[in-house]
């Protein structure tokens, strides 16, 4: 799989790790159900440390993005890829909506008033 | 139509003259002795240089002659294969059909002339010579012959030049890596078992079974069995702004790297275990081959002109990530 870092990148390293991933699964690098490289070969191509990437890891599960089971590794989880896409783009709006002054809260509203 | 076509059927022709010819010399060199040999020929030597077996004639006519059409077969067979695999020439033909042919053909006509030169102008197989140094000649003349065969392989190879390999683009500001892995499960298991006879003659060497030496030295081997088995039961290839990093075994141990400027061009290329010389780490015509399943491979040759192979999926990606990298340092 490939995955993409940039370089000018200031979010916690952990961050960046779970969005090279996040990404790489929204453009169909591994499909769901694949098994994700192990985490000591992705912090060795990635030059951070295990724990970082683990962290990184753990925070896509909680998304259910990803899928840890014993014995089986680390997953992608059924319809991660429409998921994290999604994701991706809710980040992005709350990104926008933070420039122009409005909160997390103000952003649900607004969906909210969306039919 | 070019110069490697007509190479290759050039090697084509040499190959079958030489398969033909070393049928018809094991065969004839007994016939043209017939009459000054023994009904019964000595074919076996004992330490002390007696002979301590026997055949009759017409075994020692034919039997050398079949073992010889059994391994051209399976030769030819595999160079068939190759060819239709990748639809080259024989130029990329796998180095160890020459070694073989060269190395079995000299050792059975060697041996076939020392049984014949033994038993010449003797009544009885029982007062057969001793064959000692013409066993020695033969071993000799085999192993310089399969160099030779080995040296004219690899010659063959670096005349054709890399093929130029896919690129990808990388944005500015971008970092790009790549992680592939293989694993095969026929050596997962093969290991399981050697690891499973390791500690069954451990106890058993523990238990004073089978005497002490014996039993250390086999449980010692078995041991090196499982390890080398492991190793190369699961590979994982990773491309970085570094280079090229391979990690064997299930603990990424041992590890071989290519940094970016030692390598000279990547691309992907299909292999099969026939072409490589069969499973595992592999050393032949074609280079080193980590071959874990046939299909594609990712392929590098470096700065020096030396070939390495590596079973991966999604190898035209890495192939391609690391000719950027390359094209980058060299900017």
């Amino acid at each position: 799989m490939l995955l993409r870092l940039d370089v000018a990148d200031t979010r916690p390293l952990h961050e960046q790790v779970a969005g090279a991933i996040r990404r790489a699964i929204a453009e169909g690098e591994c499909a769901p159900g694949d098994r994700l490289p192990p985490a000591r070969d992705l912090s060795q191509a990635l030059g951070v440390n295990v724990n970082t990437v683990l962290r990184g890891l753990r925070a896509l599960r909680d998304e259910g993005v990803l899928e840890f089971r014993r014995g089986r590794g680390v997953t992608v989880a059924q319809g991660a890829d429409g998921r994290s896409a999604l994701l991706d783009r809710v980040r992005e709006v709350l990104a926008d909506a933070a420039r122009l002054g409005y909160g997390k809260d103000d952003v649900i509203d607004m969906i909210r008033e969306v039919t | 139509m070019t110069e490697r076509t007509a190479r290759g059927n050039a090697t084509t022709w040499g190959a079958t003259a030489w398969v033909v010819g070393v049928l018809v010399l094991l065969v004839v060199f007994p016939l043209t002795a017939r009459d000054r040999l023994p009904d019964r020929l000595a074919t076996h030597w004992g330490a002390s240089g007696e002979p301590d077996d026997s055949m009759p004639f017409w075994a020692v006519t034919l039997l050398p002659a079949l073992i010889w059409l059994l391994i051209a077969a399976v030769a030819v067979l595999g160079l068939w294969r190759a060819r239709r695999s990748t639809g080259t020439a024989l130029a990329s033909a796998p180095g160890w059909a020459g070694i073989t042919l060269g190395f079995t053909g000299v050792t059975l006509l060697g041996a076939q002339a020392s049984i014949v030169r033994a038993n010449l102008d003797r009544t009885d197989w029982r007062d057969a010579g001793s064959a000692t140094g013409w066993v020695i000649a033969t071993l000799v003349g085999a192993t310089v012959v399969a160099v030779a065969a080995q040296w004219a392989g690899r010659r063959a190879r670096l005349t054709v030049p890399p093929p130029s390999g896919p690129a990808m683009e990388i944005p500015k500001g971008q970092r790009f890596v790549w992680l592939s892995r293989t694993s095969n499960r026929w050596l997962h298991l093969l290991a399981a078992v050697t690891g499973i006879l390791t500690l069954a003659a451990t106890a058993g060497a523990v238990a004073g079974l089978g005497g002490g030496l014996e039993g250390t030295v086999g449980a010692a081997s078995f041991a090196l069995a499982t390890v080398a088995l492991l190793a190369c039961s699961s590979v994982q290839a990773r491309v970085t702004e570094k280079g090229l990093e391979i990690a064997f075994g299930p603990l990424g141990w041992p590890a071989r790297r290519w940094p970016a400027d030692t390598i000279a061009s990547a691309w992907a290329e299909h292999r099969t275990a026939m072409q490589a010389g069969g499973w595992g780490y592999r050393l032949s015509g074609l280079g080193t081959t980590v071959m874990l399943r046939g299909g594609e491979c990712l392929v590098i040759r470096t700065v020096k002109g030396k070939d390495f192979a590596v079973s991966v999926d999604d190898a035209e990606r890495g192939a391609a990530l690391l000719n950027s990298l390359i094209g980058q340092r060299a900017k």
